[in-house]
């Protein structure tokens, strides 16, 4: 029993890892613009079919480095064109606008690389099990979590001890101080932006090669994003972190004694953590409430 | 016995002590003025006194009343109306409007789906009464966010008024106005003192204003209470002349 | 002097000529419909979503409330009329209420969750809760049929003492059925946003804290408004599954707030009825873009980008702005 417990428990740190670097995206973004980016899972499947595309010429591994990049890139060209002109307005606009930008990715994808399911290739001794018994621990598996220890470290890096990350952290908190101090907060949003989605796009070529390659697989993790938000508390980003394991675990566990609830389980603690500390675990008082 | 008791409030943000035990009493029927430096924590004190969060230490007591830890908008049932430093009312709305939904509360239709006849009459013609009293009646139509400055703060003061309050709390009422709508701010305000008997908290930084209506005078610098008096007793005192004067070197 | 037209209201009431023209408009449709290459059931759909962003706009245009979760309201109306006419009754209007009921229901509870948070929060926590029922009508499926959606139910005609409307056969029937049911719908609506208590919510729109410290006890108004906007798009959606005699899962996905929100907005949030000109809008444009290409979510998408950046106000908006011009 205990076996199966710690079995889920790890499948669940595992699942929640991945949350993480897609909630950590969303959230860097929510927390300074105050923008929710419904096309975030647009941008995961692109950093995916990106990934697919170059992988025949720069190998997996260049793959990995640039895929995102490029996401990225397309993320700042958005941001630049479209999301910030609605910065000043009504929160009801951003929203439509990104829900509008979700639509297109899709579609576009579909349109570009078909709407069949694309198998990725991950070198081949990652696709390996590394022991019997944790036989769903493959070296694949192990390889994510690494990477999203990497991702997370470096941008918590970033945001400690970089100008650019301490602006980014002042500027969550009073954005029109940061500005009267001079910062070019236009800039700063466009960059946290690009940071943003550059973890989505890094989300998408770690999900391709677990998961394969279609279209609305970004849709699936947008809700658990939002949900690891929620229960950590918005406005923070260790919170989001932790929401994000936590309801990863949570969703391990479940699946052992109650395998069809396991996602129900999040909105369950989402709920839970609505009736009793609304803020979320982390959140701020007064933050975007 | 005092209409309102402010009882050594405190109010702390983290490390921040913006109000530090402070006292006031304000008799039925007075005005009187809160001045002070920039800084002095004023509005704070206001936010206090009318509910916008609770103090950290001390309380505040209404008509008998022990209003600490209550919301704002109960407050305003028991009485309490307050304007705001940077006018708070209802842009999209006619003035009529804005003040009609002040006199609906007030009457305890808020929630009502529906007037009588009757009651819909004796309604507007509080609204009518109110306009003619903060001198709107011929704006009445007009949206509130298109009015100036002054005819703004005139209709929210009308709002506060339609809620029937035993105490108003103004909040620095001619800030932001030019001479003429200064005066007449002040004419609306000594009106309501003088000749409805209203009892008046108001904050205000132009000492005109402040001498003319005042009854009393609470004189704050750095949260704390520095004095406290008659007009003429503030003027001659050296503190407060100190803490303006000092401020200013 | 009489304050008596006052201009919001004004606004609401609609010149008497316009709203003639509107239910005219209406009541004609299945005449003009075909003339105009429609036909009646898309004239049905319009009514049916036209409710339905109408019901939102209750909260979002006139509360000013960021909902974005509707859809899972309109989809508990659409599987509780469903599920009571396969399991529970023969008659159409109660399997309606029990259909509504479960909506409103569920939004009375879940409203007062979250009634406290605002913004793009309180947006976040709706669509989240809104994705709860779409996964529960999606995993359900011994009740919900799951994936394939609810099937096996339709409506039944109306047996009204003497004689019998065939509102199951006959499509004019159901068009004049729908009509009236979104007329006592949208008539309670405008009378409740004509009232006291209408007017307390638009001013929690205004200014919420001039609301707060006007004494209007907000968080509770607010839920009161969430409730009756529920309740309401879970009538347009119990009309949605009796329109279809099928219950979609999808339609409780985020996605179709998504475009309920853009109806109200596209035809304009601050006007009563433009919800309804948003709905007859996106409904053709919908049908007619898909018949031309597969890619017609881009178009969708690109609609949603179109009218944020260009046609905030909504046509509505728009027009009224060019008249006061």
């Amino acid at each position: 029993m205990t076996q199966l417990l710690l079995f889920n428990i790890t499948n669940g740190l595992i699942i929640g890892a991945f949350y993480v670097l897609m909630a950590l995206g969303l959230s860097l973004i929510l927390n300074l613009s105050g923008i929710i980016n419904f096309a975030h899972g647009g941008f995961l499947a692109i950093g995916g079919y990106f990934a697919f595309t170059l992988t025949p010429y720069l190998g997996f591994w260049g793959a990995l480095l640039v895929a995102p990049l490029l996401t990225a890139i397309l993320g700042f060209a958005i941001e630049r064109v479209l999301i910030r002109r609605l910065y000043g307005r009504d929160p009801l606009y951003s929203l439509l606008l990104t829900f509008g930008l979700a639509f297109i990715f899709q579609d576009v994808t579909r349109f570009i690389w078909g709407a069949q399911g694309l198998p990725v290739s991950v070198p081949a001794f990652m696709a390996q099990p590394l022991s019997l018994d944790f036989f769903f621990i493959t070296g694949y598996r192990l390889f994510m979590v690494g990477v999203v220890a990497a991702a997370v470290a470096l941008l918590f890096v970033l945001l400690r001890y970089t100008r650019v990350g301490i602006r980014i952290r002042a500027g969550t908190l009073d954005l029109d101080t940061v500005a009267a101090l001079g910062v070019n907060v236009r800039a700063l949003r466009t960059l946290n932006f690009a940071v943003g989605i550059f973890l989505a796009g890094l989300s998408g070529v770690l999900a391709g090669g677990q998961l394969g390659l279609e279209p609305t697989m970004g849709d699936g993790l947008l809700m658990p994003s939002f949900i690891a938000i929620i229960v950590g508390g918005v406005g923070s980003l260790t919170g989001t972190l932790l929401g994000g394991l936590l309801i990863g675990v949570a969703s391990g566990v479940t699946s052992v004694f109650f395998p069809s609830a396991s996602e129900a389980v999040m909105y369950v603690m989402m709920a839970a953590v609505l009736l009793v500390r609304p803020r979320g675990l982390f959140g701020e008082e007064g933050m975007m409430t | 016995m005092s209409l309102l008791e402010v009882k050594s409030v405190s109010k702390s943000f983290g490390s921040l002590a913006a109000v530090r035990e402070v006292s006031l009493a304000v008799a039925k029927g007075e005005l009187r003025a809160v001045i002070g430096p920039n800084g002095a924590g004023k509005t704070t004190f206001f936010n206090l006194i009318s509910g916008f969060f609770p103090p950290t230490a001390g309380s505040i007591v209404f008509d008998g009343v022990d209003i600490t830890r209550m919301p704002a908008h109960r407050r305003v049932a028991l009485g309490m109306a307050r304007t705001f430093q940077i006018t708070e009312i209802f842009p999209e709305l006619s003035v009529a409007e804005n003040v009609r939904i002040g006199a609906e509360v007030a009457a305890g239709y808020s929630r009502r789906p529906w007037l009588s006849r009757k009651n819909a009459t004796a309604l507007r013609r509080r609204v009518e009464e109110l306009l003619v009293l903060a001198g709107l009646a011929a704006k009445a139509d007009r949206l509130v966010g298109e009015l100036a400055h002054g005819d703004q703060r005139a209709a929210e003061i009308a709002m506060a008024l339609a809620l029937e309050p035993r105490l108003l709390l103004l909040d620095e009422p001619t800030a932001g106005m030019g001479d003429q709508e200064t005066y007449d701010i002040t004419q609306l305000v000594r009106r309501l003192h003088r000749d409805s008997n209203f009892t008046i908290v108001l904050i205000e930084h132009d000492m005109r204003v402040v001498f003319h209506l005042a009854d009393r005078i609470t004189v704050l610098d750095q949260g704390r209470l520095l004095a406290e008096g008659t007009p003429k007793e503030i003027a001659a005192n050296e503190a407060v002349q100190a803490a303006y004067l000092g401020k200013v070197a | 002097m009489s304050v008596v037209s006052l201009p919001a209201t004004r606004r609401l009431a609609r010149r008497p000529m316009a709203l003639a023209l509107i239910w005219l408009l209406l009541l004609a449709a299945p005449y003009w419909m075909p003339l105009a290459g429609g036909y009646t059931a898309l004239g049905t759909r319009v009514l049916v979503l036209g409710l339905a962003a109408m019901s939102l706009n209750f909260l979002l245009g006139f509360t000013g409330v960021l909902s974005f979760g509707h859809a899972a309201y309109f989809g508990l109306g659409a599987y509780g009329a469903g599920l009571a006419l396969k399991f529970a009754t023969a008659s159409t209007p109660l399997a309606l209420v029990l259909g509504t009921l479960l909506g409103g229901v569920a939004g009375a509870v879940l409203g007062a969750l979250i009634v406290r948070r605002r913004g793009v929060y309180f947006a976040m926590v709706t669509i989240a809760f809104g994705q709860v029922f779409y996964y529960i009508a999606f995993r359900w499926n011994s009740l919900t049929g799951g994936d394939d959606g609810l099937r096996g139910f339709s409506r039944q005609p109306l047996h009204l003492g003497a004689f019998t409307v065939d509102i199951l056969g006959n499509a004019e029937a159901f068009y004049y059925f729908v009509l009236l049911c979104f007329a006592i719908a949208v008539g309670m609506m405008a009378f409740l946003l004509r009232s006291p208590f209408g007017r307390t919510l638009l001013a929690i729109r205004e200014n919420e804290r001039r609301a707060r410290f006007l004494g209007i006890p907000v968080e509770l108004h607010i839920w009161l408004a969430f409730v009756i906007s529920c309740t309401f798009i879970s009538l347009a959606g119990g009309l949605d599954a009796l329109l279809n005699n099928f219950a979609n899962p999808r339609e409780l996905h985020y996605s179709q707030s998504g475009d309920i929100v853009i109806m109200a907005v596209m035809g304009g949030m601050r006007s009563f009825w433009g919800p309804l000109l948003g709905a007859a809008v996106f409904v053709v444009l919908q049908d007619y873009v898909s018949s031309l290409t597969t890619n017609w979510m881009s178009f969708i998408g690109l609609l949603f980008v179109v009218v944020v950046l260009l046609f905030p106000r909504g046509l509505l908006g728009f027009l009224q702005r060019r008249t006061d011009a």
